[in-house]
This record gives C-alpha cells, sequence and structure tokens, in this order.
C-alpha cells in the first residue's frame, strides 16, 4: 500500500490502492462465487464457506511442503479436496438440513463450521503458518512507481482465470444450464427430467472447488491458521450480497469492489488526515457496508432472484 | 394486577413441569450448601446466566422467529457500563447496570430499526455484521481500553453496592435472583399481547400485517427486551470476573452460544433456553477441562459440541423440547 515509496502523490496513493485493491477482489471474487452459486441454487447459506477456504489453503500448504513441490502446482490438489469437501458436506449433513427450518440449516452450516474450525486446530495446531518457499515467494514486480507481488498478482490472473472457467461452465455447457434452471425454478427444472438432488450436489461441488482453489492461492502469501475463515466468510457475504444473493456476474463486480473498498478505506483516512481511521478497520468498513447495502438495496446491485 | 397475576400463573403447564419447576427449585436454593466445589459452583453460575441469555433471546428467536446472531454486543454494552462507570467514577453496580440495560435499550432501538427492514438470512448476517463492527470498535478504542479490555478496581473487603463479594455463593443468589425474575417475566411474556403478535408473525407475517399487527416495531419491541436481558446479564459478567476485553464479551461464538443454547433446548417454549444452557455449560466446562487438560487433544470438545449441533440441526430442529413433547404425544 502506501507506505515503503517515500514521498508520493496522493494521486498515485490512490492509484496504487486501487490497483492493489483490484488484485485483492479478483480473489475475494472467487471466494465468493461458491458462496452464490449454492445460495442461488438452494437458497441456503453456507457458513463453512470460510472454513472451506481454510482446508484448502492447508490442503496446499501440506501439499507443498511434504511433496516439495511449488506451490503453485498443488492447485489441484486445493481443488480436489474442496469438491470433495463440498460433496461430504452435501450428502452427510446439508441434505438432511434443507427439510427443516431455516433455523436449522443456519445452525447447522455454523456447526460444520465449527467443525472443520476446530479439526484443523486439533490436526495442526493454532500455528500461523504461510507458504515460504516457491517460484513466486517474496518477489515482486516493479511497474513504473508500482510495486507488485508476484504471488499477488499470479493469484489474480489465476482468480480470474479460474472464474471465467466455472462462468464458462456455467453458461455454455448442460450440466451448467441444469443447474441454472434449478436454481431459477426447482419444480420447473425437476420436470424437465433434471434431478435437482443431483444439481444441488454439484453445486456444493463446485462451491467447495472454487473455494478450495482460492485457499490454494491465498496461503501463498496470508497465514493460514484454524480461524482464518471468519473474516473470508464475512467478505463473501458482504461481496454476494452486494452483488445480489445468487448473481455470478454480480459476485464479480462486487468482490472487486469490497477490494477495493478494503485497500482504499486506509488510504481515505491518511489522506484526510484522520489516523485513527487506520488499516485496523479496514474489514470492519467491509461489515459496516454489507449492513448498508442490504438494508438499502436487499437485490444487491445485480439483483437477480426476488 | 391482572398482568402481575399471569406472570406467576403457571397452571397451564402440565403436572410434571410443575412439579420439576418446584423441585429444581428447591434444588437452586439449597444448592449452595450441598459442599460441591467451587469448580461446580461457577459452572452453576454460567449455567443460570446463559439460561438468563436464552431466554432473552427467545423473545426475539424463538417466539418472534427472527435467527439473531448479535447478542454478544449487548452483553458488551452492559459489561462495559459496569466497568467503566466504576472505574472513571466509582458508580455502584446497581446504578450502572440500570443505566447499562438503558444504553442497551436506545442502541437496539437505533439498530434494530434498519435491522428489520430485513429478513431470512440477510437478516441473520446482518446481525453478525452490527456485532463485530463493535467488537472492532472496541478492541480499538484506547478510551475504552481497547483490546486489553479493563480490570475492575477491587474493593478493601466486599461490598454489596458494588457487588464484590468474597464467596461464590453471594454470585450465586444474585444471578439465581435474576434467573427467577427472568422466568416469571417470560410467563408473562408468552401471554402478553405482544408475545401472541410475535408468533402470528412467526407463522405468516402477511397475514399478521392484514390483521393490523405492525410486524417490524413488534419484532423491534422484541429485540429491544432480549437486548435489556442480555445487557443485565453482561453487566453481571463484569462484576463477577472483575475484569473483561473485547474478545471475551464482545465475541461472535458468544452470540452463537446464546442462540444455540435456545435453540438446542426447544426455541419459543418457556423451557427449552433453560434444558440448552443445562445441557450445553456442563458439557461445555466439563469437556472444556477434562479434555482441554490432555495434551493433544485441544479442540476435541468443541468437535464434539459441533457435531451435536449438527445432529439436532439435522434430525430436530426444534430441540430437545421437540423430542421430549415427540414422546408424549407417543405415550398419550
Amino acid at each position: 500500500m502506501g507506505e515503503g515509496g517515500g514521498r508520493k502523490l496522493p494521486a498515485m496513493i490512490i492509484l496504487d490502492a486501487i490497483l492493489q485493491g483490484i488484485l485483492m477482489g479478483l480473489l475475494f471474487a472467487l471466494v465468493a462465487l461458491g458462496l452464490t452459486i449454492i445460495f442461488g441454487v438452494m437458497d441456503i447459506v453456507n457458513f463453512a464457506h470460510g472454513e472451506f477456504l481454510m482446508i484448502g489453503m492447508y490442503a496446499a500448504y501440506w501439499t507443498s511442503l511434504l511433496l516439495h513441490v511449488d506451490p503453485l502446482v498443488t492447485l489441484p490438489a486445493s481443488a480436489v479436496v474442496g469438491m470433495l469437501l463440498g460433496l461430504a458436506s452435501y450428502y452427510w449433513l446439508v441434505k438432511y438440513l434443507i427439510r427443516g427450518p431455516m433455523i436449522a440449516q443456519l445452525f447447522g452450516t455454523f456447526g460444520l463450521m465449527l467443525f472443520l474450525r476446530y479439526l484443523a486446530q486439533f490436526l495442526f495446531g493454532t500455528d500461523y503458518r504461510i507458504i515460504q518457499k516457491g517460484l513466486l515467494v517474496g518477489k515482486s514486480l516493479s511497474l513504473g512507481p508500482f510495486i507488485l507481488d508476484w504471488t499477488k498478482l499470479s493469484t489474480a490472473v489465476l482468480s480470474l482465470l479460474a472464474f471465467l472457467l466455472v462462468y464458462y461452465l456455467l453458461h455454455r455447457t448442460k450440466l451448467g444450464k441444469a443447474l441454472r434452471a434449478t436454481a431459477l425454478n426447482k419444480e420447473a427444472a425437476a420436470y424437465m427430467g433434471i434431478r435437482t438432488d443431483r444439481m444441488n450436489a454439484f453445486a456444493w461441488m463446485i462451491g467447495g472447488g472454487t473455494v478450495g482453489i482460492a485457499g490454494g492461492l491465498l496461503v501463498n502469501f496470508w497465514y493460514v491458521y484454524p480461524t482464518v475463515g471468519l473474516l473470508f466468510l464475512m467478505i463473501a457475504f458482504a461481496s454476494v450480497a452486494m452483488g445480489g444473493f445468487g448473481s455470478i456476474k454480480g459476485a464479480f463486480f462486487a468482490g472487486i469492489i469490497i477490494g477495493m473498498i478494503e485497500m482504499l478505506f486506509p488510504v481515505f483516512g491518511h489522506l484526510i488526515g484522520w489516523d485513527f481511521l487506520g488499516p485496523q478497520f479496514k474489514f470492519t468498513v467491509v461489515y459496516f457496508a454489507y449492513f448498508i447495502i442490504v438494508v438499502l438495496r436487499p437485490q444487491g446491485l445485480f439483483g437477480w432472484k426476488r | 394486577m391482572e398482568t402481575l397475576k399471569d406472570a406467576f400463573d403457571f397452571s397451564d403447564f402440565s403436572r410434571i413441569e410443575r412439579i420439576i419447576l418446584v423441585l429444581f427449585s428447591i434444588f437452586l436454593l439449597v444448592f449452595p450448601w450441598l459442599g460441591f466445589g467451587s469448580f461446580v459452583k461457577t459452572v452453576m453460575i454460567y449455567f443460570l446466566l446463559f439460561s438468563l441469555f436464552g431466554m432473552g433471546w427467545n423473545t426475539i428467536g424463538g417466539y418472534g422467529g427472527q435467527v439473531e446472531l448479535g447478542k454478544a454486543q449487548y452483553v458488551g454494552i452492559g459489561a462495559y457500563t459496569v466497568a467503566l462507570l466504576m472505574v472513571w467514577w466509582r458508580i455502584p453496580f446497581w446504578v450502572s447496570m440500570p443505566i447499562g440495560v438503558l444504553i442497551a435499550i436506545g442502541y437496539s432501538f437505533i439498530i434494530g430499526y434498519p435491522l428489520f427492514r430485513l429478513k431470512g438470512h440477510y437478516f441473520a448476517i446482518a446481525t453478525i455484521c452490527t456485532s463485530l463492527v463493535l467488537q472492532d470498535i472496541f478492541i480499538n478504542w484506547k478510551l475504552v481500553g481497547a483490546a486489553k479490555g479493563i480490570e475492575l478496581p477491587i474493593r478493601d473487603h466486599p461490598d454489596f453496592l458494588y457487588m464484590q463479594f468474597k464467596s461464590d455463593t453471594y454470585y450465586f443468589y444474585f444471578i439465581m435472583a435474576l434467573f427467577y425474575a427472568a422466568l416469571f417475566y417470560m410467563n408473562w411474556f408468552r401471554k402478553s399481547r405482544l408475545g401472541y403478535q410475535l408468533r402470528m408473525i412467526k407463522d405468516d407475517e402477511e397475514a399478521a400485517e392484514s390483521l393490523g399487527i405492525d410486524a417490524r416495531w413488534c419484532k423491534i419491541k422484541a429485540y429491544s427486551i432480549a437486548s435489556a436481558f442480555v445487557a443485565v446479564g453482561g453487566g453481571f459478567l463484569a462484576v463477577y470476573n472483575l475484569y473483561i476485553d473485547p474478545y471475551s464479551v464482545m465475541d461472535l461464538d458468544l452470540s452463537i452460544k446464546i442462540a444455540l443454547m435456545a435453540m438446542l433446548g426447544g426455541a419459543a417454549s418457556m423451557w427449552g433456553p433453560i434444558i440448552g444452557a443445562a445441557f450445553l455449560i456442563p458439557l461445555d466446562r466439563f469437556l472444556g477441562s477434562w479434555l482441554g487438560a490432555q495434551k493433544g487433544l485441544i479442540g476435541v470438545d468443541f468437535m464434539i459440541y459441533a457435531a451435536m449441533i449438527m445432529a439436532v440441526s439435522a434430525y430436530q430442529p426444534r430441540g430437545i423440547w421437540g423430542i421430549i413433547e415427540q414422546f408424549r404425544k407417543r405415550g398419550a
């Protein structure tokens, strides 16, 4: 962010923050993607989503550490772990939850969240871990006055790729179309011969897989510890609410906007001389933004259903 | 007078329930003299405290059917008011606690007004957000001790005005009094106009509105009642622990625990929150001290806890009380 470069023009600081924000935002968008797909198809909010991310991070961390491979190669491992986690959650828990009232669904996925969090704590302890060796770790790219970390840059590009791939899958393939049909109208989709149970499972698989990839990317420059998920869960909630629950396009743009808010806010506080609005509040602003958005515009910026 | 009588009228409960209530009351009265150790006493105090929290949550979350997951911010408001007023101006507990409750009620109206435009998932997540925002502010606010928290000055000798005692027995009887006040209030509440209106809103909000019930206003009222209950408990927590920080009194885990206890016991029932607390608090404490002490088993207690949450949500969303009622119907 703004620090490190000595004396900089305010415009440059802001531009730098926007750039960093977009890089972070592309990852946020990928995290939010899974949440919004699951919500769109099943009308269920997955509180364990942040924990899926955490498991994805651990998966990438341990594969890269134990197999001595570059962290970027471990992405398939994170994706597979995420997909399996999503499928297991659906078949062992969520399938039973959807028969109950909304409060039971909320607490059910919340229980899953606690379970995964403390399972991770039990297995890996509370240490903060990060990938320290790798092709790109610690290296940065200077583009004129801007300095970009290679890890963040590659994360952003790969996030974008993953997002586009899923977007293509959902909009161009038969399977994806069936999924979207289920999201639009469950009964009608069932009459057309779409097996909605399978589609639900598919949504959880895609949701888990994408967030697993996001975790694998994130661990390159973010510490992983058992409770890391909550922050990203809230960011994903804010992105999904901003984009409109269930909207895929919305999640993409909202993720980027949230990324920029998170980076611009401390810069803004610094520039107007209110230093108490420092980086310690950058995520508070995200929570606050969620509150304002859902109160003022419940359908989100790209309202899709209802 | 009529309403006052309602609070003490338990005649619409079955005979067994009333007998159990009387036996339970006798047990509570003599409990400190049964010779249990301090650990068990602490567990009992926390059980009563969380029953109080749960009963408060039950107004909005159970009878009103709103998934409210931000109660910790009101625990924090209650606790911080008591602690700060004592540290700054030596104001006794009996003055600062009502002030804390008033602040909590005022704050709940301010938050509740925009909050209850929302429904369902949107509402649930928004309540978490408001709580997290307040926690972040307190973590960074130097004036109120920031992340370090506040220590309450200890009086030289036991002092009733400041609620500082040497023995847990006094705290036990005090929280027991609060517990019974809450119990009688809830007994009145479920038969009150607002109680019926809330249940109607829960069943069918549109039908309730078409009958002239202002759903949003009802929910806001219930929300502030719940907040007041929780703020009382928060004030007690401050004088009982003599130390508070934003992580212990405002954490999301606390909000969840409060809602969870009521739901596990059985939301929208008189005994649900008490059963839930009676079940989870000892489990939490004993598992924590038993498994937590064993090296390498850290977190297993929470895993068991989480597995139970998942099982109850999946198989009996109406909680333990739902299971009991199921058996009863089969028996009858």
